[in-house]
């Protein structure tokens, strides 16, 4: 047992209740109950999922297109009988705003805007052969997050938290953090869809009460609420009394008192006054660019280090389809000090070998534009044959590129994959098998992947 | 088409005699009847379906490939050695350290049978027949005759394999004709076929008391509690003659307008009904709410289901000029869609195609025929055939929203008001500057003001596009379809638009009728849907009937005799009771597809009348674990929209009036202020209708809009509008405490029933308190209760007499901010809320309008509403 796992050892003994209290008396453990991955010998037990709403992209960001530079503004059209509005008419080759270095001893391609990054890029494995399916946002999101492109299905959380439950059951097993403006698609994305509901992603709000309701309304006092409390415990138990058979009654009340003992402990784990000055600092919460995503992602070390199982943080911003040189510029140095401060504050804890970083948007971008502003406004429009993703931390390759993209970074070209294999890869690093982690549902196995698919082993240390 | 054939709805059951035992089994034969077939449904989607993109480098469509091997480099077959090929050591899952478990799922693993053919034909040289070869042998009989399962003719599937492939026959269950089963004993027939299939020496509860039953009743039928007047009514009538008694009530109850409505809730989860659009710009559909009071109008007047079905589907080609017939077809376009400028038209249409096909698949059918979109379905006798022919049936389908004027049966309030208000914003400039604030209220000082004049624009213009859609609200359209230009339909290979197959010509589930043709309809650009709505709508298909009378008992009891009310196909929960099931299709189809008698008979049973309590709880845990024996009625937690209905109805502040334009209630704030994601901004605030009339509608009535879930409603298990719902979930999670206990809506309502206890029972706390537990719990406090509850009031009286409430104004106004994509950087603006800065705004009573003892007695309410006896039925 390290240190860790016994710290959680005594905060689940104080909490014999899952935060999401299952009302079987049989399963008084609860649903979030720490379990045994299908492979116990993985490393990564935690996972952080740093969502980049909107498409980012891959040419300017970890994969340079010098082929772009010749074709700069050079036209052409799309020939095919599937063109959408955007895809259709006169196109226009943009090259990268951006200059690019190899960063690290391994000599990871970065644009110039990843000033940080640089300092962990031997952590990062880059990979290039990812491809989306969809080309809309909502849809492409809920892809990402669900695998299925409709919406409804549990999110990966969802499914990550069902199958190795939570080391903290007195908080959610799966965390959301939101901007103050949810994502295309809304909650959707951390849906546990047709997985119990205690799997739900639980957002940890941007702005005003963290947790809807956490607390009651302004003006009601901590001793008002508890004799409230009191009072509905003594007509349930006299209820109860009269109905021993139904046991939803007792966990229904254990759940009211697990709900006053979170009102009471969330507030000191939101509350980063307690992390010292130097950290704050190294986040990048001293600075406006940074300090919204920054915020997020201290909080979310705070969360995995109290075993919360997977922790999803957003922002958003980065459909570019116009001055992509501003806006996405603005858009990596908004995350880049944040993320290396997160990469390397995991690592002087030790928590870095045990937690699967993830970075990556809902698709890539197009080498290409339309006319757009008269070669001011250039930028760049969707595009799901490519797309920028890297994976840091437990079980995963470091120091690595994998997989490439054609010479002006329209389609994935080398380790090709789909994002349901991507999704059973994440699932393996975390120790879990895709085809046994299945739920059965309206008569039918479902799982993450939808219909099974290939581990892309190329990432995996 | 003619309904001759669905007369004659017989499988093609085998029927050979067995000339050989299956050891004597020519080898060529195994492989032609067992192997090949296992290897296409199990190995052949990694090993071969794909040729570039094979698993492990393994090739499995062909002997040559498998002894080859894949990327091992050893063979995978050694003809003669069982024990020395890769293939059967995969298969057995018993060498995982050489020879990874396959197929990999463990869901899919070979069964013994399969496992022992494989070794068999293995051992006997693995023979590999050619395809003519393999055809004759098919054409033969079949050595494994009825034992391995039956055949069922269909239009064929994509290889002989698929089409001449055999199904247990208890996994045909629902296609198989209904006949009407002889009632086993004498009495009501449910008791008699549940007494039938009651596990011996398990004794049933005994039967619940007045107050349960009328309880149980009136939220089952209505989603609203009893007043104490009608519970104080039935049970003295009870108590005269309680069958007399209970009959009356059932007669009261379905008649109530309220049927229509919780029936009606029920229905749009499974036609995933909202008033939004979904994805990225979750357009209004302003006329959706016609569509929702059209199905709580069938409901109320009894509309017999085979013409709700029928107008549903193609109410536009029968009936043109009737209203209902018209509003019915908005069923066809209830799911989510959108067209963007990064969509491809063909690709959008065809997602068009595929969702509607499923829909009515599952709706009425209870069979996911998307299932069958990409290969022949893997466990049911559909084709992918089938799946493009029934799609043919909608290819002439395009929408419309039709003029189609008001009717004198729909509410028609607020229409005016709510166009009056859309012209109002459309003029007005909703959204500035935070530069407008003063300074101390701004959220900063300095800010890029190129990025909020570009996000300014996106702001405004959304705005108009989404005041556009809701401005069309006055117009009187109807959501619903036409024929328009016919699209081809094919077979698309692998589903994929961009491999389209041979064209198919329009028709209906083939299984039944045995042949393609049989099952054709016309080729006309109208009429298809009408013959499609013909054949689900009628006495000989199968499945209907079985379908919605397995729906219903679900509505009453919880749970489903066919525990899948979505999937009656293989895989679903086969039925608990399947002559129940049957006995009740039977006698509802021979009941003109009548609702309201389906309800009587269920509700005269004395399955439905029994206590929760049993007799030898002990008895029953060992006898029944899984509850499916009804020998006790299974309490249930009220859903989201009871919920919240109740309290409306217990508070007194509930407006009962039926239908109309969708309401706004009140929901989370923080929630409603939040900036929704559309299409690169956001859609305006959610304000609240102003007047506490228009607010406190039913749960049914308020605005559906996908991105923006009410989250308590959310909370409280309302399923998502997305994907048809077939079973609601009803796990307890601690949100729902917040939400319950926390949420200043909630406070309201608790505040709103103690001014109705006040006012009803004027000075008499006793009086109050035992009213109180009336409206809630319809019975009357005991001693203890009523001290602890008086002890109660009085603790709280005292600290409400020294505190002032804090008051807390509604927003005038909200300040907002977002990235802007163009710039990469943060822009704010105001957003002014018209409703809750203008005169009409009647915010609910709220602490500081109240005295002490109303709030004190609020404290009480608020326990209530919060206690497992309100929130559960017994």
């Amino acid at each position: 047992m390290n240190r860790r796992e016994f710290i959680y050892g005594v905060n689940g003994g104080l909490g014999a209740l899952a935060f999401h209290s299952m009302l079987r008396a049989e399963e008084t453990k609860g649903p979030l109950v720490p379990k045994v991955a299908h492979f116990p010998q993985a490393k990564a037990k935690r996972c952080i999922f740093l969502y980049m709403a909107g498409g980012p992209s891959h040419i300017d960001t970890f994969d340079p297109k010098p082929k772009l530079k010749e074709l700069h503004l050079k036209k052409f059209q799309r020939q095919s009988k599937f063109l959408s509005a955007m895809g259709s008419g006169e196109r226009y080759y943009v090259q990268s705003p951006f200059g690019f270095r190899k960063a690290g001893q391994s000599g990871i391609d970065l644009c110039e805007h990843w000033e940080h990054l640089a300092d962990v890029a031997d952590e990062l494995c880059v990979y290039r052969g990812c491809q989306a399916e969809s080309i809309n946002h909502p849809t492409a999101n809920y892809h990402m997050n669900t695998g299925n492109r409709f919406g409804g299905d549990p999110a990966i959380g969802s499914w990550v938290t069902y199958g190795l439950g939570s080391e903290n059951q007195d908080l959610p097993g799966f965390v959301v953090l939101p901007e103050v403006a949810y994502p295309q698609g809304g909650a959707a994305n951390w849906s546990n869809g047709y997985l119990p509901p205690h799997y739900q992603g639980t957002t940890l709000r941007a702005k005003g009460s963290p947790i809807l309701d956490l607390h009651p309304p302004k003006g009601v006092t901590r001793g008002q609420q508890r004799s409230n409390l009191d009072l509905l415990a003594q007509l349930n138990q006299s209820h109860a009394a009269k109905r021993p058979g139904h046991k939803e009654l007792s966990a229904r009340m254990d759940s009211y008192e697990l709900a006053y003992r979170m009102q009471m402990k969330v507030p000191g784990i939101l509350d980063l006054g307690q992390e010292k000055e130097t950290t704050r600092e190294a986040y990048g919460l001293n600075e406006d660019r940074t300090k919204e995503f920054g915020r997020r992602l201290l909080l979310s070390r705070r969360l995995l280090e109290r075993g919360v199982r997977f922790v999803q943080a957003y922002t958003a911003g980065w459909d570019s389809h116009d001055y992509l040189a501003k806006s996405h510029s603005e858009r990596i140095r908004s995350v880049d000090r944040p993320i290396a401060a997160l990469l390397k504050d995991l690592k002087e804890r030790g928590m870095l070998e045990d937690t699967l970083v993830v970075w990556c948007g809902e698709f890539g971008r197009t080498p290409d534009n339309g006319r757009r502003g008269g070669g001011e406004r250039l930028g760049r429009d969707h595009n799901k044959n490519a797309m920028p993703i890297f994976l840091a931390g437990g079980g995963v390759k470091k120091g690595h590129i994998i997989g490439a993209t054609d010479e002006i970074g329209e389609t994935a070209t080398e380790v090709v994959h789909p994002i349901r294999d991507f999704h059973i890869t994440l699932l393996r690093l975390l120790g879990l098998d895709d085809n046994k982690l299945t739920y059965f549902h309206g008569g039918r196995f479902k799982q993450l992947s939808q219909t099974g698919g290939e581990l892309i082993k190329e990432l995996i240390a | 088409m003619t309904n001759k054939y669905l007369m004659s709805l017989v499988f093609a059951w085998f029927s050979v005699c067995i000339s050989f035992s299956a050891e004597e089994v020519p080898s060529d034969v195994l492989f032609a009847r067992k192997i090949q077939p296992l290897f296409k449904v199990k190995c052949l989607t990694c090993h071969g379906d794909n040729p570039e993109k094979l698993k492990g480098d393994l090739d499995m469509r062909a002997r040559a490939g498998l002894l080859k091997g894949g990327e091992s480099e050893e063979p995978a077959l050694i003809p003669g050695k069982a024990m020395a090929s890769p293939l059967y050591l995969a298969v057995t899952r018993a060498h995982e350290a050489d020879w990874s478990a396959m197929p990999p799922k463990e869901n899919d693993k070979l069964s013994a049978e399969q496992i022992g053919y494989i070794k068999e034909w293995i051992t006997a040289g693995a023979p590999w027949p050619d395809a003519k070869r393999v055809a004759v042998i098919l054409k033969e009989a079949d050595p494994w005759g009825e034992t391995d399962g039956v055949m069922v003719k269909t239009s064929g599937g994509l290889d002989a394999g698929w089409t001449n492939r055999k199904y247990d026959p208890q996994k045909l269950w629902a296609y198989q004709p209904v006949s009407k089963p002889a009632v086993p004993a004498k009495g009501h027939p449910i008791d008699a076929f549940i007494n039938a299939r009651l596990p011996k020496g398990l004794a049933v509860a005994k039967r619940a008391g007045a107050v349960a039953l009328i309880r149980r009743v009136t939220y089952n039928l209505t989603g609203l509690p009893p007043t104490p007047k009608e519970t104080f009514e039935f049970v003295a009538a009870w108590e005269k003659d309680s069958k007399t008694a209970w009959m009356a009530l059932i007669d009261r109850l379905l008649a109530s307008p309220h049927y229509g409505e919780q029936m009606a809730r029920h229905w749009l989860d499974v036609v995933r009904y909202a008033d939004s659009a979904g994805f990225s710009n979750d357009y209004p559909r302003p006329h959706a709410w016609r569509y929702r009071d059209y199905v709580v109008r069938a409901f109320n007047t009894d509309k017999p289901y085979d013409q709700f079905v029928r107008e549903q589907i193609a109410g536009d080609e029968m009936k043109p000029d009737d209203a209902d017939h018209v509003i019915a077809t908005g069923f066809l376009r209830m799911g989510p869609w959108e067209h963007t400028a990064m969509s491809v038209a063909a690709v959008t249409r065809q997602q068009y195609l595929d969702d509607v096909v499923n829909s009515v698949g599952v709706t009425f059918l209870a069979n996911e025929l998307r299932c069958a979109k990409c290969h022949d379905h893997k466990f049911d006798p559909i084709p992918t055939k089938d799946f493009y022919r029934m799609q043919a049936v909608f290819g002439s389908l395009s929408f419309q929203d039709r003029k189609l004027p008001w009717q004198k049966n729909e509410n028609l309030t607020g229409i005016k008001t709510d166009r009056e208000r859309y012209l109002r914003l459309q003029k007005t400039k909703a959204i500035r500057s935070i530069t407008t604030l003063p300074e101390d209220d701004r959220p900063v000082q300095v800010f890029d003001r190129e990025s909020e004049k570009i996000g300014h624009g996106k702001v405004n213009r959304k705005r108009q596009q989404q005041l556009n859609y809701q401005l069309k609200r006055s117009n009187p359209l109807a959501f619903s379809v036409a024929n328009g230009a016919n699209d081809r339909i094919h077979i698309l290979k692998g589903g994929s638009i961009e491999s389209p197959q041979a064209a198919v010509s329009p028709g209906v589930l083939s299984l039944f009728a045995g042949s393609e043709k049989a099952a054709s309809v016309t080729m006309e650009k109208s009429g298809r849907r009408t013959e499609l709505a013909q054949w689900i709508a009628s006495k000989n298909n199968p499945l209907t009937a079985r379908v919605i009378v397995n729906r219903v008992w679900q509505w009453h009891f919880g749970q489903a005799i066919a525990g899948n009310p979505n999937n009656f196909g293989g895989t679903g929960k086969q039925p608990t009771h399947p002559e129940l099931l049957d006995w009740l299709a039977a006698t509802f189809m021979e009941e003109g597809w009548s609702f309201k008698k389906l309800h009587r008979i269920i509700l005269t049973s004395a399955a439905y009348q029994r206590a929760v309590a049993h007799p030898t709880p002990e008895n029953m845990a060992e006898l029944d674990p899984n509850k499916t024996s009804y020998a006790v009625f299974t309490p249930r937690r009220l859903t989201a929209e009871e919920l919240r209905d109740a309290m409306l109805a217990v508070s007194g502040e509930l407006n009962r009036a039926l239908g109309g334009i969708p309401a706004h209630p009140e929901i989370n704030e923080e929630v409603a202020m939040q900036p929704r994601h559309i299409m690169g901004s956001v859609g305006p605030a959610y304000q609240a209708d102003p007047k506490p009339a228009q607010r406190n509608r039913r749960t049914l009535y308020a605005e559906r809009i996908r991105t923006l879930a009410d989250p308590m409603l959310e909370v409280f298990n309302k399923p998502g509008p997305d994907v048809s719902c077939e079973r609601r979930e009803t796990a307890t999670i601690a949100p729902q405490a917040f939400t319950l206990m926390n949420s200043p809506i909630n406070h309201a309502r608790a505040l709103a029933f103690a001014a109705r206890l006040e006012k009803e029972k004027p000075n008499n706390l006793n009086l109050q308190i035992v009213r109180a537990f009336q409206l809630t719990f319809q019975r009357q406090p005991s001693p203890a209760e009523m001290k602890f509850c008086r002890d109660h009031i009085a603790k709280s009286l005292a600290h409400h007499q020294v505190t002032v409430p804090m008051k807390v104004e509604s927003p005038k106004y909200v300040i907002r901010q977002m990235v802007e994509e163009m710039t990469g950087l943060d822009f704010w603006w105001v957003e002014d809320l018209d409703i809750y800065s203008g005169n009409e705004y009647e915010p609910d009573l709220k602490p500081w309008d109240a005295k002490p003892h109303a709030r004190a007695l609020a404290e009480l309410c608020l326990v209530l509403f919060n206690s497992n006896e309100f929130v559960y039925i017994y």
